[in-house]
């Protein structure tokens, strides 16, 4: 790289730009500004000036009306003996041209409006001054002209443009220099997050941007951290699951191997390799429900494509049928399951994963109930603006609070659970299928106090959307 | 029955065409879409097995073509693509089943001998379904066995009026859990056996001639008489 080129880099920043927009509207408005205040001075003066002869003209063709040639010579005198300006100029011509009256030396043959020079007497060198004229042709051929000197005006002009140029400089400048400092401070700013997150790419995930302040940029920062903070603990779940699908599925695939080993190793019989094909089958299908269901888990999280497919459905329904098929399991533990399902009570969402959200539900309860104890599952419409709201409980030795939260993670199983056949990803499913319907899952003891409090799971929906 | 399996994975292809000639049947494969798409149309099969992901034309595709040049042959997405959404747009594409991958071979044979023998749609409802002595009167919701009235559960109705629909087909439990159920998802529980026992005990129980029969390693069917397949 040259030393040339974050100088050159600079040029193409959006700063430069800003910059380049910002002196170019500093330079449009001080021309405005500049047109406005000639239009009101220079341009009101000219305009003044002209009303004043047109004025003269009129008055001095009223007087050539009533008395002729001679009144209006007269009225020329008398008007320049008044004049202590030395602004005001007149010629009264006759048509063959011989001056009659006034302070002009020679006078255009055509009627009309002028711009003449006026040699100074006395100032010889400088410029002519500006003479604004109008001249008239009276009836019987003599030329009237009438005269404004103009000097005043023109050096209002100049003082005015030079004013301008003074101002639009100093604009120009102030405006590329301020242009300079708010560019280079915002291009170091935005290095200085570029430079940070090149270390998040370059694998510091815990690397955050420092907030100072609370202006946008530190606003935009506060943004980004929070985003490669959501990133940082994705990334770190994803590390979980990878881990824990490792581990979880190294353990059957070994058995799995053992089994198949110690198969062919001994001299079998065709009847023992065939029962030892059922059991690895069985265990083949066990890992591939293990996969479905991290697969479901996941879909379910990503959402995708699902929103789409929610209808209205018959919770009580959906309700019932789940209650009804663990009602086998149940009675295997000798347990009570005990379900109040008022009928007609609608759901808004996917019916088949709320049916496997209450099934995995009802499964746990069963599962860790007390065997001989009593499960229960119950259903109401909700509370009014409220959705339905699904309780299921059981009596076995429940769950910690301060494991509550970490039992929704996948292959989350706890100590106590342990000896109880369970994947640990029936929770995760509940929470991922609750967070796609909006609802929310509480889990609390269901008879605090005793010493198997047991585990009560409220499911809440939101309020079914209209039909 | 002849059976076109439009299968990519070579393996796979002749593992159900060897257990469709063991059983009995005549099986084509066919290696890619295109190639489906063309013995799909020739009309010389009653069912197809068609998986999702296919070069060339991909299975949905395939489906939706056939079906626009209508061929209403009887299609069985067989699919690792086994989510949620999945099975609802394998349906809308045309298909009448959806199986994902893995399988078990019974369960696919069952599947298939129910979506090749289903009725035409047009054929009339049956008010009545009769197997042997057993009657289903579906209009007023009675069973009766030999004239005699056996009074039964919604759902126990609900299982028996599906087994009997599929009269001498082999039903698995899974298509149970879907049909009856509801449930597109294994709920791990005997229920499914639970519901069959209570229902035998009502149906066959008092009588010397048993109607449904517990086929090993694939299902359940009902049929008047004893197969080489029952227990």
């Amino acid at each position: 790289m040259s030393a040339e080129a974050p100088r050159l880099g600079f040029l193409r920043t959006t700063a430069f730009r800003v910059t380049l927009l910002h002196l170019a509207l500093t330079l449009l408005g001080t021309l405005a500004l500049a047109a406005v205040v000639w239009w009101a001075t220079v341009g009101y003066a000219t305009r003044q000036a002209a009303q004043g002869i047109e004025r003269d003209t009129a008055v001095l063709l009223q007087a050539g009306a009533l008395s002729g040639l001679a009144g209006v010579r007269l009225s020329v005198e008398a008007r320049l003996a008044a004049d202590r300006s030395g602004l005001d100029h007149y010629l009264l011509a006759a048509p063959d041209g011989t001056r009659l009256a006034g302070n002009l030396a020679s006078a255009p043959r055509e009627p009309g409006w002028r711009s003449l020079g006026l040699e100074r007497r006395g100032a010889e060198g400088a410029a002519p001054a500006p003479l604004m004229a109008l001249a008239t042709r009276l009836p019987g051929g003599a030329v009237l002209v009438v005269a404004r000197d103009l000097s005043p005006v023109a050096q209002l002009e100049e003082r005015l443009l030079a004013a301008a140029g003074w101002v639009g400089g100093a604009a120009l400048l102030l405006g590329l220099l301020g242009g300079l400092v708010v560019g280079r401070g915002v291009a170091r700013r935005a290095a200085v997050m570029g430079a940070a997150l090149d270390r998040v790419q370059a694998g510091d995930l815990g690397r955050r941007l420092s907030v100072a302040g609370s202006d946008e940029f530190d606003r935009l920062a506060e943004r980004i951290n929070a985003t490669l903070d959501r990133l940082e603990s994705a990334m770190a779940a994803l590390r979980q699951v990878t881990d824990d699908i490792a581990h979880d599925l190294r353990t059957p695939l070994s058995r799995l191997r053992q089994r198949l080993e110690g198969a062919t190793r001994s001299g079998a019989s065709a009847e023992t390799w065939r029962a030892e094909a059922a059991v690895a089958i069985a265990e083949c299908d066990a890992i591939l429900d293990l996969f479905a269901a991290l697969l479901r888990i996941a879909q379910v999280e990503s959402g995708a494509g699902l929103r789409q497919g929610f209808g209205r459905f018959d919770l009580s329904a959906v309700a019932e049928s789940v209650t009804e098929a663990y009602a086998p399991l149940a009675e295997e533990r000798d347990q009570r399951l005990v379900a109040t399902v008022p009928p007609g009570v609608a759901g808004f969402g996917d019916r088949s994963l709320v049916a496997q959200m209450l099934a995995n539900l009802l499964e746990n309860a069963v599962r860790h109930g007390r065997a001989g104890g009593c499960v229960a599952l119950a259903l109401r419409s909700g509370p009014p603006g409220g959705g339905p709201e699904v309780t299921v409980e059981d009596d076995g030795p429940g769950i910690p609070a301060a494991e509550r939260e970490r039992v929704f993670g996948r292959f989350v199983r706890l100590d106590a659970a342990r000896a109880t056949p369970g994947s640990g990803l029936g929770l995760a499913l509940v929470r991922a299928v609750a967070g796609l319907h909006g609802a929310s899952v509480a889990l609390e003891d269901a008879r605090p106090g005793l010493p198997a409090p047991g585990l009560r799971v409220v499911v809440r929906f939101p309020p079914a959307a209209p039909a | 029955m002849k059976i076109l399996i439009v299968e990519d994975d070579a393996e796979t292809a002749a593992y159900i065409a060897r257990g469709l000639r063991e059983a009995g049947h005549l099986a084509d494969i066919a290696p890619d879409g295109q190639d489906g798409l063309f013995l799909g149309t020739t009309g010389r099969y009653e069912v197809m097995v068609v998986d999702r992901m296919l070069p060339k034309l991909d299975g949905l595709s395939l489906v939706r073509a056939l079906r626009a040049a209508g061929v209403t042959t009887p299609a069985l997405f067989l699919t690792a693509r086994a989510g949620v959404g999945d099975r609802v747009e394998g349906l809308e594409a045309g298909g009448d089943d959806y199986l994902g991958k893995p399988f078990a071979f019974a369960e696919l044979m069952a599947r298939l001998n129910a979506l090749a023998r289903r009725p035409p749609p047009r054929a009339a409802e049956p008010t009545l379904l009769r197997v042997g002595d057993l009657e289903m009167d579906l209009i007023r919701r009675t069973v009766a066995r030999g004239g005699r009235r056996i009074e039964l559960q919604p759902r126990e109705f609900r299982l028996l009026e599906y087994l009997m629909r599929r009269a001498g087909e082999v039903v698995t439990r899974t298509m149970l859990l879907e049909g009856v159920w509801d449930f597109h998802f294994d709920p791990k529980t005997s229920v499914v056996e639970t519901h069959v026992s209570r229902l035998r005990a009502k149906i066959d129980r008092d009588f010397a001639q048993p109607l449904l029969h517990t086929v090993r390693g694939a299902g359940y069917v009902v049929r008047a008489d004893p197969g080489p397949e029952s227990e």
